[in-house]
């Protein structure tokens, strides 16, 4: 059996990734939206192509979006919007308002830092066996998973339809366990608890029935 | 962007990336056998840790950003099935789609065998429905 940190010191370490990204960064932790934007790699460069005549000036941006509401609907409509939601009476006031809700960084980060972000969570694997000095390669995931899914090629196809439907499913449901459960419902955002709940109950049935199909006491 | 704007967004990414493969590595949640006697509520201390860690960040949020705006995702159509099979994906390979990378790193090489699984996931999802639903908004780092 391996030794793992005591539990108040990766909730410690977790809560402090998870509120020092956002902190950092202005945006919270995801992992599967880095997933998304490095399987999107391609559709990077439209944006930034479309983005290009704002790239310089982040406000005219902002400018051109208000512009196209207001001409959608109507100046009084889009001012009477505001005032209820942010209390915003006039146009100096609107203008703090956008400046307030910009980032840290004006324009949208580059694929390629989310890729960075996945490989360093592998690099994050390999030193932390360096550090407790048993790195050595397994072909299977365990005697747990090998008693109910069976070694060899059953291991590798549960896995790889079960992969399916983790990037499938976190990209339909809109989040994962890091930007729902962690970022999601520490904030209270009912569509976090929401997903959190579903996802954390469908994961204890499946386990559960494997658990009692696959024999185990 | 400029392009120190650009290094430094890397370094970020690049460091919290590392920092969390190290804690997820060292809390256990790349070992198979954890996560599932997690999911059949025989693991109090990854208990612990998932209701400590919500619990903790709660706190932290409120002290350290009170009075910045909040995006929060929002309900769609996809949150509820989209979740349903992220869960019986979870159970099936003990990975969300950041430990998969982490336990590869580890030397895990069926891990191998989710990462194509979840490569192939989301591209059939955003390939498969773009243009056709209109809930695949709010996935998690893109606001």
């Amino acid at each position: 059996m391996e030794e793992y940190l005591p539990w108040w010191l990766s909730a410690g370490a977790l809560s402090a990734i998870t509120v020092g990204f956002w902190l950092v960064l202005k945006r919270p932790l995801g992992v599967s939206g880095s997933w998304a934007r490095v399987v999107m790699w391609k559709s990077d460069r439209a944006v930034r192509e479309a983005e290009a005549p704002f790239r310089d000036n982040p406000a005219l941006f902002k400018d051109a979006l208000m512009e196209a509401t207001i001409e959608e609907f109507g100046r009084e409509r889009v001012m009477a919007l505001l005032q209820k939601k942010h209390g915003i009476a006039t146009d100096d006031q609107l203008e703090a308002a956008a400046r307030a809700r910009q980032g840290r960084f004006a324009s949208r980060t580059p694929w390629t830092a989310h890729l960075t972000f996945l490989v360093m969570l592998a690099a994050g694997g390999l030193l932390s066996t360096a550090v407790r000095q048993d790195f050595q390669l397994h072909f299977d995931m365990g005697e747990v998973y090998t008693s109910l899914f069976g070694g060899g090629m059953g291991t590798f196809i549960t896995l790889f339809f079960g992969g399916i439907l983790v990037g499938f499913g976190t990209q339909m449901g809109g989040g994962c366990t890091s930007g729902h459960a962690l970022s999601g419902v520490s904030r209270l955002a009912p569509a976090s608890i929401v997903a959190t709940l579903t996802f954390f109950g469908t994961a204890i049935l499946v386990s559960f029935a494997a658990h009692f199909l696959g024999g185990m006491q | 962007m400029s392009g120190s704007d650009s290094l430094r967004e890397h370094l970020y990414y690049g460091f919290f990336g590392l920092a969390m493969g190290m804690v997820l590595a060292f809390t256990g949640l790349t070992e198979y056998g954890e996560m599932h006697s997690l999911f059949i509520l025989q693991n109090n201390r990854l208990m612990l840790v998932f209701g400590a860690t919500i619990g903790l960040s709660m706190l932290l949020f409120l002290l350290f950003t009170r009075g910045h705006p909040h995006a929060r995702k929002a309900f769609t159509k996809g949150t509820i099935p989209g979740s349903i099979l992220f869960g019986i994906g979870w159970a099936l390979t003990g990975a969300c789609p950041s430990v998969a990378p982490v336990q590869l790193g580890e030397g895990k090489i069926a891990a191998a065998a989710t990462l194509i699984g979840i490569l192939v996931g989301v591209w059939a999802y955003r390939r498969g429905t773009a243009g056709k639903f209109q809930f695949d908004t709010g996935v998690c780092g893109e606001e």
